[in-house]
């Protein structure tokens, strides 16, 4: 295949040969939004098409997908009423059949030979989200504060802004490529601080809705994978009904995370949207026993059910006195405490666990008032599973913290719980584990005084609701995690009753993926094989920093309250970044969305023009080396080469205002004055750059020698009137 | 000789599991380097499935007998 200018999907120009694949999802993205396919019919099969011909791109399709796509085209090219349709269905079906072997091998190998669909590869942030949202385009549009946008980008792909701004576990950071350079991008911080704003400004809208299909689908459970589903199957058009329990919306997220952490109104907001979208909530109705799922299909005409319920049972501890005291268990303690019992569990309690639960009762508890409150643990703190920063919260509370105690008995009298009988641990290795495990220390025991116990110690689905599913070993229910789909046709499941109990945002993009499977389901097009890819929603220009900024700026704290106001008050904890700070935080972005690191810059800097100015030790996922983007300048000569050699335009040069500029994705490398020519004036390059060219010109040959002041035009022209031999004119001052 | 894998921890994916949590497409992890972004969160049982951010791979829940540790 020959070296083309062609343009890609972001409408750049790309030296790279074209890909029938890539060049496919373009024309038909542009059909679909230039409004050309104007019967909802035609547009609904291109999206369809437009859809498949994705999974090829990304590695997702199976056998079945190639074939798909040709009925689907066939279709399309028959269209009885639309021209536009007919040519776009023929366009589609001609390329497939040309580029059959390079679709084929996109199928087979998950792999782009033209590189074409790798350059349009997500940013590592956007990759680790479970709900796939384009990290680099909300924070570069917070960063502009344009939050409105920001929020609709984020909607695109996960319904809660908000709540995920307070409570995501974020992979995004842990995965954030300036983490390996100082400290990640603070972007759970940023999203609560644009949902905040965009709610305050009246700007949180929900995005267009396609038409009614006609079409009933039937969410069970309204956490945060059910409303999720919900969601988008709204968006497409589908009558969407969701049975929930409890009197209320929002699962675990209001059940599960105490108001300090997620307060309800914000659940409240979200969840209210999705009503705007026409989502129907039936709360206080049981699946199973207020209503089955044949009273649900026979009478209600519900064709699809999306099962969310949850992972609602508890572990016990099965220890002698457990089931004669009255010992709590920590989720139904919290749940009681969010549905508004808020009554002291004792007065010195002792919570067994070593998880965010164990955390968010014990927190809770000294909120309610507890004298003592005190989590056992039978690892050590660096086994602990809850996140570092509520466990130091917990601490600055009062929260004491007893590791290695392995619990023996809950002691009591006369109903009420006296003390806890444990015993000192330490950790051995077990033969056949490569992990460590607490074993009890003979004769170590010991007991804790409490009047209560709060069991934390791990949740489970509830195998009660809808046993007809198949399970897996762990008691959850069995689904093909791409799809989501289960062993009964037109059953679909995902979040906790499907991965254990796990985090909200994953959650989410399950009931996404849900969502994207009912509706392949209805429309009888195959379902991926592998899981999805995140959509880039948009390229957006860079913030230009200095490149002395952007080593500077760090990231901010988050301000908490008080800790002695905390233990009074069920008041949010963490009081969100400012302004100021939030907009710094975007400058501090790399944008990875444009920048993929390839490391052709380096290469070409360091091996063809023997510079080896560019020292990006980021670039390296397991062994990243320090990087200052202030030292590039010492080195660097400004001519250019890793801009002209980048393959998705991240690294620029320009020249600007008597200066050529070197910037990487809106990081300036570089600034060195210009050089003009004293004949012409026209622009000759950096000083740096011509020593560079006058070094390497001289070691040709010893007779040739070029001027420092005038451009080669000049020269040429010159030398063309007189004849004359060209010799160095004198000396640039300055 | 480690306990529990860790918040944060770059790990690899080294085999394939023969948990029946195990699909397919997760062939194509096996090599692939990454970060736990959530543990085993309540129970620290050595069969629960962990979270880990792959490397260009996204978001996954793997059974923990196909990671080690890298560090």
């Amino acid at each position: 295949m020959t070296e083309s200018k062609t343009l890609n999907k972001n409408g750049q120009l790309s030296a790279y040969p074209p890909c029938p694949v890539n060049d496919a999802i373009a024309r038909l993205e542009g059909e679909i939004a230039g409004g050309a396919l104007s019967h909802p019919r035609s547009r609904r099969i291109a999206e369809e098409i437009r859809d498949l011909v994705n999974d090829v791109a990304w590695g997702r399709a199976g056998n079945d997908h190639l074939p798909a796509i040709e009925e689907l085209a066939g279709k399309l090219a028959a269209d009885p009423e639309l021209d536009a349709a007919r040519q776009l269905g023929k366009q589609v079906k001609n390329n497939l059949a040309e580029h059959r072997e390079v679709f084929e091998s996109h199928v087979e190998t998950r792999n782009c030979a033209t590189g074409a669909c790798t350059r349009l590869a997500p940013a590592p942030c956007q990759t680790a989200c479970p709900a796939g949202i384009d990290v680099p385009t909300y924070v570069t549009l917070i960063g502009m504060g344009r939050h409105a946008e920001a929020i609709d980008i984020i909607r695109k792909d996960n319904p809660f802004p908000w709540v995920c701004g307070l409570v995501c576990t974020r992979p995004c950071e842990f995965m954030c490529v300036r983490g390996r350079i100082d400290t990640s991008i603070s972007i759970k911080a940023m999203k609560a601080y644009a949902a905040e704003r965009a709610f305050s400004e009246g700007t949180y809208t929900n995005p267009p809705q396609a038409e009614p299909n006609g079409r009933k689908v039937c969410i069970v459970g309204a956490g945060p994978g059910g409303i999720t589903c919900a969601y988008y199957l709204a968006l497409k058009g589908y009558e969407v009904t969701v049975i929930e329990a409890l009197p209320t919306a929002g699962g675990m997220m209001l059940t599960g995370i105490p108001r300090y952490r997620l307060p309800r109104e914000v659940i409240d907001r979200e969840v209210a949207m999705m009503e705007d979208l026409g989502v129907q909530f039936r709360f206080g109705t049981f699946f199973g026993k207020d209503v089955t799922l044949e009273e649900l299909k026979e009478k209600e005409g519900f064709e699809a059910f999306f099962i969310a319920i949850g992972a609602q049972r508890c572990w016990n501890l099965d220890i002698p006195g457990e089931k004669e005291f009255a010992n709590i268990k920590a989720i139904h303690f919290l749940r009681d405490m969010a549905l508004g019992i808020r009554r002291r569990p004792g007065r010195r309690v002792l919570i067994v666990g070593g998880g965010n639960v164990a955390i968010d009762a014990a927190r809770s508890c000294i909120r309610l008032g507890c004298e003592s409150v005190t989590i056992a643990y039978r690892r050590s703190r660096d086994e602990m599973p809850a996140d570092v920063e509520e466990v130091e919260q917990a601490e600055e509370e009062g929260v004491h913290f007893e590791f290695l105690t392995i619990p023996v008995a809950i002691l009591g009298e006369n109903g009420k719980i006296t003390g806890f009988h444990c015993q000192h641990a330490e950790l051995v290795a077990r033969e056949g584990s490569s992990r460590l495990s607490p074993v009890p220390i003979e004769g170590s025991d010991f007991i804790m005084d409490c009047d209560q116990v709060i069991t934390a110690i791990g949740q489970r689905v509830d195998d009660e609701v809808f046993p007809e599913l198949k399970r897996t070993r762990r008691n959850t229910i069995e689904v093909n995690t791409v799809s989501m789909d289960t062993d009964i046709p037109g059953v679909f499941s995902a979040g906790d009753a499907v991965i254990g109990p796990a985090t909200v945002v994953e959650a989410i993009g399950g009931g996404k993926r849900a969502a994207e499977g009912i509706d392949r389901w209805f429309n009888h097009i195959p379902q991926p094989k592998m899981p999805p890819v995140p959509v880039r929603r948009r390229r957006l220009e860079c913030i230009e920093v200095p490149a002395a900024t952007k080593m500077t700026l760090k990231r901010p704290e988050m301000p908490h309250l008080a800790p002695e106001r905390r233990k009074t008050t069920f008041q949010q904890v963490e009081l969100g970044l400012d302004e100021h700070a939030v907009h710094d935080e975007a400058r501090r972005c790399l944008r990875c969305d444009i920048c993929l690191r390839c490391g052709k810059c380096i290469e070409v800097c360091r091996d063809k023009m023997d510079i080896d100015a560019l020292k990006l030790g980021y670039f390296d996922f397991d062994h990243p080396v320090k990087t200052d983007f202030r030292k590039i300048a010492d080195r660097c000569i400004g001519c250019g080469a890793c801009a002209m050699n980048c393959p998705n335009h991240a690294m620029t040069i320009t020249d600007r205002d008597g200066e050529r500029i070197l910037s990487l994705c809106g990081t300036i490398l570089n600034r060195q004055p210009l050089v003009h020519c004293r004949e012409c004036g026209a622009i000759m390059g950096p000083r740096k750059y011509l020593d560079f060219v006058q070094k390497r010109v001289q070691r040709v040959g010893s007779d040739i020698r070029i001027t420092r002041d005038t451009c080669d035009n000049c020269l040429r022209k010159k030398s063309a009137v007189s004849g004359a031999e060209i010799t160095t004119s004198p000396k640039i001052e300055g | 000789m480690t306990t529990t894998f860790r918040r944060g921890q770059h790990v690899e994916v080294f085999q394939k599991s023969s948990d029946e949590s195990w699909e397919p497409y997760m062939d194509h992890f096996i090599g692939l380097h990454g970060i736990i972004v959530d543990p085993d969160t309540s129970i620290n049982d050595p069969s629960a499935l962990v979270e880990v951010s792959l490397e260009g791979k996204g978001t996954h829940r793997l059974p923990q007998d196909s990671l080690r540790a890298l560090e």
